[in-house]
């Protein structure tokens, strides 16, 4: 009986709450780039929020995603938009502005009830392209391709002024949506969630209507995003259509799978990740690798990114986390034969 | 009163005749069991009182309502639930997990919340899970993933799945396929459990006869889509046409 609630249990929380509060003292006695680190740090946990969200629609109901930039940009500017133009507080445009982009998760999501697979892929994609359309087309409020400047997030009178209080603002919210996730997956919504992944058959037969659950799922995933969207816009201060490219959709999904789909713990490692290769190791290597193969930064990053999807999906398709899990048990079992469980 | 009646129903798959006027009725209480070859179509009328297969002709009645005018996962609220010929489980959950799919219906949204607070809805939600884990002698594998657990086991807890919200009627499709004597006995054993300790009308569909034999109030054959003959065991052992079937195939063979 014991162990059964070992997943939910969340002292683990406690342990990651003091390693978020530690890691910015952490760099600051290790690096003088200290501000640099906490800025990439700030993007990865806006990423996570997201790729959280990502994982529930794609990792556990089945459904691919490859318009979740737009989801970001929607959230990114709505809540600009309320609190700079319409003169509503931080705090309650974050949920607005999560809800607003969950409502377009669920207009994305009726198509959804008719396609899946690749076809769904290129719906949501179709998606990303005209959210970033229609940003350009509404340029009284979002001054169109120039871009978008942010006020700083305010709550209860507390302004974040730096990226050491945005550091603090983002990953409160990255825990709350860990842990949300979490619940969420290990309750009736979760398991309707992958059983219409794995088997409609036996979803339909449990009494789960596929249409609500997967529409649930959208507006769910695209409320993760929104909320991403909305911290990305008061602490990056600066928004612009370049900052949701098509490309960023899809190395949202490169987050998850190399993370590890269906864990939510993959999506945050998975984030981490890439980000810190896309920031911090990417650009060392940059110049040795454009002498002897003349590609443009852009490209270097998209053969790396692809090379390590490709990698994993075929060498580790349960991603990082998959990783971790062995690695525990290895070391649980150390040294009587722990070969046989290392596979 | 809680019998499932049957009224001349007819499936065509593209010129094929699945379904060609069937008509039985199933007594509550019973267990009856549906025989027939292979493509006979067993598993086709299992589709149409599940809602997945629209019979182009005839009706299908359980507790006076029409099963026809509901979509495949209204039929649970009716008091029926079913498991499929070909395993229908999520692997990447463990089998309590998958139990409890089966009773999402009757775990409240609200309830779903509360539950991320309070251990003690927790514990309310998943009693009835591992009560009819225990049942089915399977209270040891409550924790383990899906994937990976011996084909027994996964027919086991798909029984578990749709016995757990429990119905007045389950249907199951090929409990025994692949499997042992000694294990179909077993099967046997807990056929006959669901009917008498959990008091559950059950439709069986299976190929080994001995099973069939052994627990079935009444049977009813199938051949080529049309009810070859309808009775108890011993009468459909004696029935001339199942007779000549039998012995027809064997020739064949
Ligand atoms: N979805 C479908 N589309 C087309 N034909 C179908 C479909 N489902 C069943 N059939 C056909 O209907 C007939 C009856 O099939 P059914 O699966 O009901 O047989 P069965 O009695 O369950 O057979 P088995 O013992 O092999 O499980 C077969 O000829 C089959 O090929
Ligand atoms: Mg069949």
């Amino acid at each position: 009986m014991k162990g059964r609630y070992e997943d939910e249990n969340l002292k683990w929380i406690a342990l990651l709450i003091l390693l978020v509060l530690l890691v910015p003292f952490l760099l600051q006695g290790m690096t003088y780039s200290y501000r640099y680190y906490l800025y990439v740090l700030n993007i990865a946990g806006i990423y996570m929020i997201l790729t959280v969200g990502l994982d529930l629609l794609s990792g556990y109901t089945g459904q691919v995603s490859l318009g979740h930039a737009g989801f970001l940009a929607i959230g990114a500017y709505s809540s600009a938009i309320l609190v700079d133009q319409a003169g509503i507080p931080f705090g309650l445009s974050l949920i607005l502005a999560s809800l607003i982009t969950g409502v377009f998760g669920l207009m994305i999501g009726f198509p959804a009830l008719r396609i899946s697979g690749m076809y769904l892929g290129l719906t949501t994609m179709g998606f990303g392209f005209i959210v970033r359309r229609i940003i350009i087309a509404l340029r009284d409020w979002t001054e169109g391709s120039a871009g978008l400047a942010v006020s700083k997030p305010q709550l209860f009178g507390f302004t974040f002024n730096n990226d050491l209080h945005n550091y603090y603002l983002i990953y409160t919210f990255v825990i709350l949506a860990v842990i949300l996730a979490r619940r969420i997956v290990k309750s009736k919504l979760g398991r309707a969630f992958q059983a219409i992944r794995d088997s409609g058959h036996a979803a339909q037969a449990a009494g789960i209507n596929l249409s609500k659950y997967k529409l649930i799922s959208f507006f769910i995933s695209a409320i993760f995003a929104g909320l991403a969207g909305a911290l990305f816009a008061h602490t990056m201060r600066f928004i612009s259509t370049d900052h949701f490219d098509i490309l960023l959709s899809i190395y949202f999904i490169i987050m998850v799978l190399v993370g590890g789909t269906s864990s939510i713990y993959g999506a945050v490692l998975g984030t981490l990740f890439i980000v810190s290769l896309d920031y911090l190791i990417v650009p060392q290597f940059k110049d040795w690798l454009s002498t002897f193969m003349s590609l443009e930064a852009g490209d270097i990053q998209s053969l790396i990114f692809g090379l390590i999807m490709f990698l994993f999906i075929i060498f580790q398709p349960t991603g990082l986390y998959g990783m971790w899990i062995k690695m525990r048990i290895y070391w649980k079992l150390f040294p009587f034969n722990p070969k046989k469980r290392f596979t | 009163m809680a019998d499932l009646v049957i009224q001349n129903i007819s499936v065509y798959f593209s010129g094929v005749v699945a379904l060609d006027d069937v008509s039985l009725t199933v007594p509550s209480g019973s267990i009856y069991s549906l025989v027939g070859a292979n493509g006979s179509g067993k598993t086709t009328f299992f589709n149409c009182v599940n809602g997945f297969v629209k019979p182009r002709r005839g009706n299908i009645f359980f507790n006076d309502s029409n099963l026809l005018d509901r979509s495949p996962h209204e039929i649970i609220h009716a008091g029926i639930s079913r498991t499929f010929q070909n395993l229908e489980n999520i692997p990447y959950m463990t089998v309590l997990e998958n139990v409890l799919l089966g009773n999402h219906t009757r775990i409240s949204a609200g309830g779903t919340f509360q539950r991320w607070v309070s251990r003690k809805q927790r514990e309310k939600e998943e009693s009835d899970g591992l009560k009819m884990l225990s049942f089915l002698g399977l209270a040891n594998y409550e924790q383990k993933y899906l994937t990976g657990q011996p084909y027994a086991i996964q027919k086991l807890v798909e029984i578990a799945r749709a016995l757990v919200c429990r119905p007045q009627l389950i249907m199951i499709d090929e409990p025994a396929a692949g499997m042992n004597d000694q294990e179909s006995m077993e099967m046997a054993k807990i056929i006959t459990e669901i009917r008498d300790e959990l008091g559950i009308t059950v439709l069986l569909v299976e190929h080994d006869m001995n099973l069939v034999m052994s627990v079935s109030d009444r049977i009813c054959v199938l051949d080529s889509g049309r009810v070859l003959a309808e009775g108890t065991p011993d009468e459909i052992k004696t029935h001339p046409e199942v007779v000549k079937a039998f012995i027809g195939e064997g020739a064949d063979a």
